[in-house]
């Protein structure tokens, strides 16, 4: 099962305040390793709230806690907060102008039995690819 | 009273009680800023060459000598350190031909360049107290971004002209891709798909024009119209929704901000995330003649897309990262790339870049335990004094040392 | 939040009158308003009413929390935007040089005010809910952007 979405970032108050105190604490990581998906999408996938997801597309992928949305229906659409998770995501190498595109994201979602991604392990990709 | 320096608005009045290895009773400050005071006492790094503990002068050295043997060095960040540091900074860079870019590169930008070379009319906060009666909010939540952007200047103070303030004097539109808080505070809200910003301002021209738009809801389209023809003082405050939407189409918004302004008059404010980048990018554009990715390699001065830290991760072969957490907040991409040359991170804190740069130096933060200043988003200089005492070298002090060897 | 029906629907519906009301819904709004306990309806303390008392105790619970206008802040939720404290004419009267332009309180004689990031509640008496002659002010909870403010 999987579902196709645009995945669109913006920031959220209580994971910054999370962030100031520790980028490496477990209150950061849950408030930051989350996806907001429409109802009718996770029905698609048959997961619930707070179930897990296998975020992907051809720029990386990462495992996230699926939070349900509150809004008004908006199936095919995502909301990621801004964060080293969501950056996984994002092409580093678009149009002239230079700047990524933290805004509408296509990635597709289908549900995972694993943890959600460390950010250890975000920081050893990071590293074992740089090299 | 104190400054806080955790966000752009530079919150002046903050009342605090020091106590040893604490600040309580704080007074006024949000809770992005709470946050922001209490990082005082998590996550402080110390001095480091290669994940080995050293003297802060060793690390100097080593960054000194780093920077001294690179061809292409790269000096990233600026955007959390006051004016004086950004000024050695941009000096630093022509002393070593460096390339120069802050965060501005992937966010603001392209907005601000219009705003600070005179191509968008813009206003002050206080300005926009006394005298707004509609704001519109465009891909932008300050409610979580600025938390008292509302309560301070947009929405809910009385002004001088507006001492009925929200409940009768004031307009507060939202348009955004998602019902944020803001959007469920404000007297109306249109919500465009993704991408679909270019076709808003379509339609609003459209409507102002007394045509029938093409997109969206006529009804609610023509209504806006009304709303935005009546106002007498308008502002709009573009966030990075709006900018990442537009991209190299930046200029639609400078037309439809000229429309508005041959019917009454209406400001721009962009959303500034980072409590000093609007100050860095007016030293460089004093400087340079850019706001930001500029060059100063073989005594040249040169600006581009080339020179953006997106470009220049890739090519750079070390960087000096100062109050940033590229590794964090680039994509993937370019985070494994500033992962791969010499790293020299310059913060208070721990962060994925300290985490993976060969030399990290530890600064005092600014507004807590260093003094400066630094430019709010609306252009006003605001100066700051430290609130305790610290042996820590401020970015100002660590950057002049650099200088000083190099 | 609670609704007085909810409260009405769990009552004993008799219109004994033992509390001093004249109708059960009569009740059901004493205790909305937390003018009258559980208790001073007797028919509900006979035993066959056991569940419906416990049910009314869950549901009146929050209410205790609440300030004597009603009022009931969610730290948990507060951004500490302080669009309350500026929004609110009891402080902006107190205050107008301050939160009459959006700044911070700096006296004593504000309801609401930011302190560690969240808003807190003081002097209740002087909200213009309290007392006799109250009225429904909500200038607090409308301008919230997470309700952490409510009033029962």
């Amino acid at each position: 099962m999987q579902v196709v979405v645009t995945v669109v970032t913006f920031r959220d108050i209580f994971q910054n305040e999370a962030e100031k105190k520790s980028r490496y604490s477990e209150d950061y990581r849950k408030l930051s390793a989350q996806i907001t998906l429409d109802k009718q999408d996770m029905a698609g996938l048959g997961v619930k709230d707070g179930q897990n997801v296998l975020v992907k597309n051809d720029v990386g992928s990462v495992v996230v806690a699926v939070k349900a949305s509150e809004d008004d229906s908006h199936p095919g659409l995502a909301f990621m907060v801004n964060s080293p998770w969501s950056n996984q995501l994002v092409r580093d190498d678009v149009c002239e102008t230079n700047i990524p595109g933290f805004k509408g994201i296509s990635a597709q979602v289908s549900p995972s039995g694993e943890s959600v991604t460390q950010i250890s392990e975000l920081f050893q990709r990071m590293k074992a690819q740089g090299a | 009273m104190a400054v806080c320096t955790g966000c752009s608005l530079l919150c002046e009045d903050i009342e605090l009680t020091l106590k040893t290895g604490a600040i309580s009773q704080v007074k006024n400050l949000c809770r992005k800023g709470h946050g922001h005071f209490q990082a005082l006492f998590t996550e402080r790094i110390v001095p480091k060459i290669d994940g080995q503990e050293v003297s802060v002068d060793q690390a100097i050295t080593k960054a000194v000598d780093i920077l001294r043997n690179a061809k292409h060095p790269l000096l990233y960040g600026w955007s959390n350190s006051a004016l004086e540091a950004q000024r050695v900074g941009i000096d630093l860079g022509k002393k070593l031909g460096a390339t120069i870019d802050d965060t501005s590169s992937f966010c603001q930008g392209i907005l601000m360049e219009l705003v600070l070379t005179g191509k968008l009319p813009t206003c002050t906060l206080d300005d926009v107290r006394n005298f707004a009666d509609t704001s519109v909010f465009w891909g932008a939540d300050p409610s979580n971004s600025h938390p008292r952007l509302l309560s301070r200047f947009a929405y809910y103070p009385r002004g001088s002209k507006r001492q009925k303030s929200y409940e009768e004097e004031r307009n507060c539109l939202v348009v955004d891709v998602r019902k944020s808080a803001t959007a469920k505070l404000c007297s109306n809200y249109f919500r465009v798909p993704p991408g679909g910003d270019a076709d808003f301002i379509a339609s609003v021209i459209d409507v102002l024009d007394g045509k029938i738009p093409k997109y969206g809801d006529k009804k609610r389209m023509i209504d806006l119209g009304t709303i935005l023809r009546k106002t007498e003082y308008g502002v709009i405050f573009p966030g990075v929704g709006l900018v990442y939407a537009l991209q190299d189409k930046i200029e639609l918004l400078k037309t439809l901000v000229a429309k508005l302004n041959e019917i009454t008059t209406f400001k721009v404010v962009p959303m500034v995330e980072h409590y000093n980048m609007r100050g860095f990018n007016q030293l460089l554009l004093d400087d340079s003649g850019s706001i930001n990715r500029v060059s100063f390699h073989s005594g040249q001065v040169t600006h581009g897309p080339e020179n953006s830290i997106m470009a220049a991760a890739k090519i750079c072969d070390a960087a000096l990262v100062i109050g940033s957490d590229p590794l964090s907040s680039l994509p993937f991409g370019t985070a494994k790339s500033l992962a791969g040359v010499s790293l020299i991170a310059i913060d208070p804190r721990r962060s994925l870049t300290t985490d993976a740069a060969q030399v990290v130096i530890p600064s005092a933060m600014y507004g807590l335990e260093a003094g400066g200043s630094a430019i709010r988003m609306d252009g006003v200089r605001i100066e700051f004094e430290p609130i305790v005492k610290s042996d820590l070298l401020s970015d100002e002090q660590i950057l002049a040392r650099i200088k000083e060897e190099i | 939040m609670v609704g007085a029906m909810e409260i009405y629907k769990l009552l004993p519906t008799d219109a004994c009158k033992e509390c001093g009301y004249s109708s059960c819904m009569a009740l059901a709004v004493a205790l909305l308003n937390r003018e009258k306990k559980l208790e001073d309806c007797p028919a509900l303390l006979n035993p066959k009413y056991a569940d419906k008392f416990k049910k009314l105790k869950e549901l009146l619970a929050p209410l205790e929390k609440a300030s004597e206008t009603g009022l009931i802040i969610h730290p948990e939720k507060c951004f500490g935007c302080g669009n309350c404290v500026v929004a609110c004419p009891v402080n902006v009267a107190a205050e107008p040089t301050r939160c009459g332009i959006g700044l911070g309180p700096q006296g004593d004689r504000v309801i609401l005010a930011v302190e560690d990031g969240v808003v807190k509640c003081m002097n209740v008496k002087e909200c213009r809910r309290f007392g006799p002659n109250k009225v429904m002010c909500n200038a607090c909870t409308v301008t919230c952007p997470s309700k952490a403010i409510e009033f029962v």
